[in-house]
Order: structure tokens, then sequence, then C-alpha cells
């Protein structure tokens, strides 16, 4: 029943007994050049370097393949506890704890190499504390075979200095007009944004101006939850970013105003992600503006979840008698409209 | 199975075993004691063949519904169908259904196999919103997990002799433990303590009761079963030893000369200052330990890195100790929960 792929435990036919092969060719999606068999992907940081979940879920069904955010030298994390669930969502505040970037080249980056092979494409999600940092390690990169694009993480709430890049357009615009200078132009280069600002806007102009090809949005929200009796902060970090279905709603109408506000206008695809767990939520993301779609807390409950969502979609598309995805992105009409 | 052995200081990544997720049907779900339950669940023959787990591993349990908003058929022709004044439950997954979203991890306290497939055993107690979701399950109810996750406790080669420490919560995957032993020929002696009697999530046996002077006796079904004596110790002094599980464990060490020390194992789980004090009086008898450490966690799965404990590490430290014992960090849930109890940094 089980059949690893190339050897190494990636399965090809596992989520379920009757599975199709592959997704429907509706559901294919070109970001910016970026051709993905379904918008599915994972998030940063929920999916670590591939392998993990390769018995829980059939990875090569994904449309891309998003990797823990990796940086410079290997970062050991924060403090546990690491996490806590709030009503509808959970805080982390793991600290960027990766295994650094000549590890993530010499081991990781192989076996999704292996991946790459069976259809999803690659996304390194690199994060830094200095234009260098970024620039060195994006170009590094960049400069591997079958790395399909670099997502920059630029707005991670748990380490002291990760959040101003994300947050200050003027710097924002400047970390990637340099990246996007020293990448290779045929890896594409997306810029995830954080929610932590007053206009969300004034950061996803800064990052198109700067060259971003794509964005992804949103990053988690900044957050805090009290141990009462003990009258500290429930997480060892004091805050955390929140995530889950508790912010959907928050994440729909942030990717709904970049879309009509930089996006559309500057033919700049937006991947979606925040709280999705169900294709009704996926849907949500399309309608408001997203092309491709990110799926993070929802893995830990269930590792098969962008597959279910993109077998959702299917349906979905099937039953509003569309021919392709495409005849629902950004289709949302506002009321008064 | 491939995952690493308990005494994880070598730097080798475990490959992922065979876990999965099943679908499970409650077999039973009874009140032990006040706030403690007995699960037991059939693994689903849809599911597949459960595979081979041993005492110490555990699962990452769903608290609610499973796939309420998963349904497709019936959501579309919800959609479909809706009309103004109809109640929203399928088309709005978060309005339906319990509150906890992540899974929680619970060690196994026993599996078999039978003609009908596979049960799995679990004790839980009622803490928080998952636990109440599962002490409401009634048999017949559907449920999911994923697993068997986790490595487990060595019986070692040269042993012969487990003490098997659990408070509280640690108890389940002692039970576990108690088979292993009676296959692997050992002896074993089961130390089982709480705040007050009516907290110990133990069958006693009738007629046997416990020592008050922490002399092990059969007095606690689970163990008694494979003919092991048990220590039983109440903080309160309502039922055997008056005082803490250190206190019994302590008391036991004392009385094995050298040659049994060194045959002897203890096998530790419960909150993290008791196994801190079991594996310090271990060390100090020269007695080999083996700690389940159940650090919080999200995926369970060695994705999400939140679950991490502090383990001595020489050749490859991430940071040092104030008293000079370089450590790194790994995760309790894959290369876990059971590690040596000499190289936890507590
Ligand atoms: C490897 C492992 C094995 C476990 N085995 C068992 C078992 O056999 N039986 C059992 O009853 N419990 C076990 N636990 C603990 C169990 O997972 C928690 O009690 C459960 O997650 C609480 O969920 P909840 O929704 O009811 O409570 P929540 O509302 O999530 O939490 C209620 C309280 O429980 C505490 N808590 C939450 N997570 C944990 C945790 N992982 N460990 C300890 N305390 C926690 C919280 O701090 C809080 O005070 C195990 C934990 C781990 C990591
Ligand atoms: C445990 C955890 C770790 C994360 N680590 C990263 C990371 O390393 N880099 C990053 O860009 N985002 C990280 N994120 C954010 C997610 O990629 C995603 O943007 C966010 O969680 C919202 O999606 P969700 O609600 O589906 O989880 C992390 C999120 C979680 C829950
Ligand atoms: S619980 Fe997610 S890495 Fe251990």
């Amino acid at each position: 029943m089980r059949q690893p792929l190339h050897g190494l435990g990636y399965n090809t036919a596992m989520t379920s007994t009757a599975a199709p092969p592959s997704t429907s060719p509706a559901l294919a999606v070109d970001l910016a050049g970026l051709c993905l068999a379904n918008p599915m992907m994972t998030a940063s940081g929920t999916c670590g370097y591939g392998y993990e979940y390769a018995e829980l879920m059939d990875l090569s069904r994904l449309g891309a393949f998003v990797t823990k955010s990796v940086t410079r030298e290997a970062r050991k994390g924060n403090e546990a506890y690491r996490i806590v669930e709030t009503r509808g969502g959970m805080l982390n505040a793991i600290g960027l704890a990766n295994v650094g970037l000549e590890v993530f080249l010499a081991e990781k980056l192989p076996q999704l190499r292996k991946l790459r092979a069976a259809g999803p494409k690659i996304i390194v999600n690199v994060a830094g504390h200095s234009v260098d940092d970024y620039v060195s390690s994006c170009a590094r990169i960049a400069s591997e075979p079958d790395v399909d694009a670099i997502e920059l993480n630029v707005s991670c709430p748990n380490v002291k200095d990760g959040l101003t890049f994300g947050t200050d357009p003027a710097l924002l615009r400047t970390v990637v007009a340099q990246v996007r200078g020293a990448m290779d132009a045929k890896v594409k280069l997306i810029v995830k944004l954080s929610p932590n600002v007053a206009d969300i806007t004034l950061t996803a102009r800064a990052a198109v101006e700067g060259g971003a090809n794509i964005l992804s949005m949103i990053n988690t929200y900044t957050a805090m939850a009290v141990d009462i009796h003990k009258r500290r902060p429930r997480l060892a970090n004091n805050t955390g970013g929140l995530s889950g279905p508790a912010i959907r709603p928050l994440a729909v109408h942030l990717v709904h105003r970049v879309y009509r506000a930089v996006a559309r206008d500057a033919g700049v695809p937006i991947i979606g992600m925040g709280g999705i767990q169900y294709w009704q939520d996926a849907v949500e993301f399309l309608l408001a503006g997203a092309s491709g779609l990110a799926v993070g807390t929802a893995l830990f409950v269930d590792p098969a979840t962008p597959i279910k969502v993109a077998q959702g979609l299917e349906q979905y598309l099937a039953k509003q008698g569309c021919k392709s995805i495409r005849e629902v992105i950004g289709t949302l009409k506002l009321h008064g409209e | 199975m491939n995952a690493t052995p308990a005494a994880s200081s070598s730097p080798t990544k475990p490959t992922p075993s065979e876990r999965r997720r099943f679908d499970v049907r409650v077999e039973s779900n009874e009140p032990i004691c006040r706030e403690h339950f007995r699960l037991r669940m059939r693994v689903e023959r849809s599911s597949g063949v459960f595979p081979a787990t041993r005492p110490g591993q555990f699962i990452q349990l769903g608290c609610r519904q499973p796939d309420v908003a998963a349904d497709m058929e019936a959501l579309l022709g919800a959609e479909r169908e809706w009309s103004p004044g109809e109640p929203l439950k399928l088309t709005q997954p978060e309005l339906c259904g319990p509150l906890a979203l992540l899974r929680r991890p619970f060690s196994l306290s026993g599996r078999g196999d039978d003609k009908d497939g596979t049960w799995l055993e679990i004790i839980h107690r009622v803490v928080g919103v998952g636990t109440d979701w599962l002490s409401r399950l009634r048999p017949g109810d559907a449920a999911d997990l994923i697993g068997p996750l986790g490595n487990w406790f060595e019986l070692p080669a040269g042993k012969k002799r487990g003490l098997l420490v659990g408070g509280g919560v640690g108890l389940p995957p002692m039970f576990y433990l108690t088979e292993a032993m009676k296959r692997a020929g050992w002896d074993a002696v089961g130390f089982v303590g709480a705040l007050t009697s009516d907290l110990l999530a133990v069958k006693r046996v009738a007629g046997v009761d416990p020592a008050t002077d922490g002399k092990p006796a059969r007095c606690v079904e689970e163990f008694a079963r494979h003919g092991f004596s048990a220590v039983v110790t109440t903080d309160d002094g309502s039922l055997g030893l008056p005082g803490r599980i250190t206190l019994g464990v302590e008391r036991f060490l004392a009385g094995l000369g050298d040659e049994q020390r060194r045959e002897t194992v203890v096998y530790v789980c419960g909150p993290h200052v008791m196994m801190h004090a079991v594996a310090q009086l271990a060390a100090k008898a020269g007695v080999d330990s083996q700690a389940c450490l159940e650090q919080a966690m999200a995926c369970g799965m060695g994705t999400c890195q939140s679950c991490v404990v502090k383990i001595e590490d020489r050749q490859r430290p991430q940071a040092t100790t104030a008293d000079g014992t370089p450590w790194r960090f790994r995760l309790a849930c894959t290369d876990g929960p059971v590690f040596d109890g000499r190289v936890v940094v507590w």
C-alpha cells in the first residue's frame, strides 16, 4: 500500500484510500511565473524541513513546500514553555530555532530536491538580523539548483531583532531590493508581511517597490497569555505569535486590503495564510485575492489538511461551475459594489 | 520501529517511525478515581494495522469531534440548501464543537491485539477543556489519534529489576511497562504517589493494604496482576506511607546491596520536580534511571520545535549551565519522551 519514493519515505499513496493521483488541472496557479499544480503550501515553521510528516501526508501532492526559517548561523531558540493554546488558536515563541544555513544546505536541501522531483516547488524561508545577513543567505540559497523561490521572513515576532524589517517600510524596501539584486533572477522572491503594523499597505507597497515577485501574508500576531495564578506570562518569552483559526478573519481582511490597494494593480500575487483549516477557509482567502494558500497550525491537528483542502476546493469549483481557480481569485464583491 | 533509544545523547535524528492517523472507537471510558478515567479505544479496521508499540510511547489524541467540518458532501449540500433563519452549523466550522484545537499527548497505559484488531488504552486526568471532552466519551463514540509517537523505556541487558515510579498522570506508562518487565523476566516494584488517596489512579487489591512503612506489598492490582509489589505514598498520609513518593524510593534504594543496585533501573514519570528528585536519588545510589519527560507539545511529530528539554551534550553543546554543564535542546516528542535521567539538565 505504501510506496516509498526514491527510497526516502515520501509516500505517494498515503493520505486516504481513494485519493486521485494528482490534483485537478482546475487548481493550477501561476504565481508570477512560479507555476504550481495547486495553490496549497505548508506555512513556514509548521512542517519542518519536509521529511517529518512524510508518513502522514502525501507531500508530493502539495503545490509547494515551504521550509522552516533558515538563518545564517544555527539558532537554539527560546526557553520552554514555547507554546500555549488559546481559544481557537495558539501562541508560539519558538525563537527561530533552526539548523543554520550550512546544515540546511548539506542535509535538508538534498531531501527537498527528491521531493521536488515528485512535483511540489521548493520555497526556502530565510530570516536574518541585518541586511548583509539576508543578502548573503539568500544569494547562497538562490545559487543552489532546485530552489524555486525564497520567502523572506522579515516579520518573526519572537526574536528581539526580527521585527524592524517588517514594520519599517523604508528599511524593508532596502532589504528587499538588495536581496533581489543579489539573487539569481530565475528564483522568485516572496516577502512575508507582518500583521503587526498600523497600515499594512505601506509595507506591502515597499516590498513591491523593492522588487518582491510575490507577497505572502500573514505571519503571526504578537500576543500574550497570562497565568493568572502565578501572575506571569504563560510563555517563557513573555509574548508569542498568535496563529490558527482565531486569526483567520483578521488575515482575510488584510489579504483583501493589500490585494485591492497594492497587489492587484502591481500584478503581484498573494499567498494567503492565517487559520486555514477547512476548504471553506481557503475559499475566503481566494475570494479576497490570494492565489496561493498556506496551512500552518492546522497541520499539527492533521498533517493531511492541505490535501483535504485541495479536494474541497476541487469540489467547490465544480459546484460553482468554474473551470479554473482563476475564476474565483479576487472576485469578492463588497456590499455597495 | 526505528526511533532512538532512551539514552538520547547521540546526535542522530530518528527517522520517522510508522506513525499515522488512525480512527478509533471508544470501547469503555470508566472513572477510576476522582478526575481520572481509563479510556479504551478500538482502532478502526478501515485505518489499517496499528504499528508495534512499546511502553513509554504516546499518542496525540484529538479532543474534539473528529472532522465535523470536513464532510464535503454534507457541507456543500448544507450551503446550497441554507436559507436565512436556519442554524449555520456546518458552514461555520469554528462555531460548532468543543474548543480544543490541538491534539493532546497521552502515554499508552496498555495495548492489546485480539481477533478484532488492536485496542489502545490511556488513563487521563481531567485538567482542562480537552480532557473534559474526553471524559464525556461513551462506548461507540468516534475519536481519532496520531501515533505511535516517541521513543520508549529500554530494558538494558545485564539488568533485572525495575523500580517503576509514577506520580499523578505519570503512572499510565508504568502500567504498560509492567507487561514488558514480566515478559523479560524482570522483577519490578511499583511506586505510586498522589496528594491524597482518592487521586490515586490505581485499582486496590481487596484485603491487601499498602504498608504505612513503605514496604512493598501486592496491594495494587496493576502490579499484582503480574506478581509485582508496590509502594503507595500519599502526601497527606491518607493511604500507605505518608509523604512524598521520593521517600518510598529512597527507603527502597537504601535497602539494596551494591550488587542489587547494579542490576536495578529506576523508571520515572510524573511532575518535573518529582522526576528530578527521583533521578537524583538514583544517581546518588549509583542506579541507572530513565525519565519520561512530558513537555507541552503542539505537533508531537518533530516539526514545531515547541517541546524542548535540556539534555547534557558534550559533543555539540548549544550552551552551558551556570555550573558548567554543556547542554543542547532536544525534542521531547521525537528524541524522547524517555531520556537517561543522568543527562537531563533538570
Ligand atoms: C508525552 C506526554 C504524555 C502524557 N501522558 C499523559 C497521560 O498518560 N495521562 C494524562 O492524564 N495526561 C498525560 N499528559 C498530559 C496531558 O497531555 C495534558 O494533561 C493535556 O494536554 C491537558 O489538556 P486539556 O485540554 O485538558 O488541558 P489544558 O487546558 O490544555 O491545560 C490544563 C492544564 O494542564 C496543563 N498541561 C497542559 N499540557 C500539559 C502537558 N503536556 N503536561 C503536563 N501538563 C500539561 C496546563 O499547564 C494546564 O494547567 C501527557 C503529556 C505528554 C507531553
Ligand atoms: C510553531 C510555529 C512556528 C512558526 N515558525 C515560523 C518561521 O520559522 N518562519 C516564518 O516565516 N513563519 C513562522 N510561523 C508562522 C506561520 O508560517 C504562519 O505565517 C502563521 O502561523 C499563520 O498561519 P496559520 O494560522 O495557518 O498557522 C510559525 C508558526 C507557528 C505556529
Ligand atoms: S511537539 Fe512539535 S516538535 Fe515536539
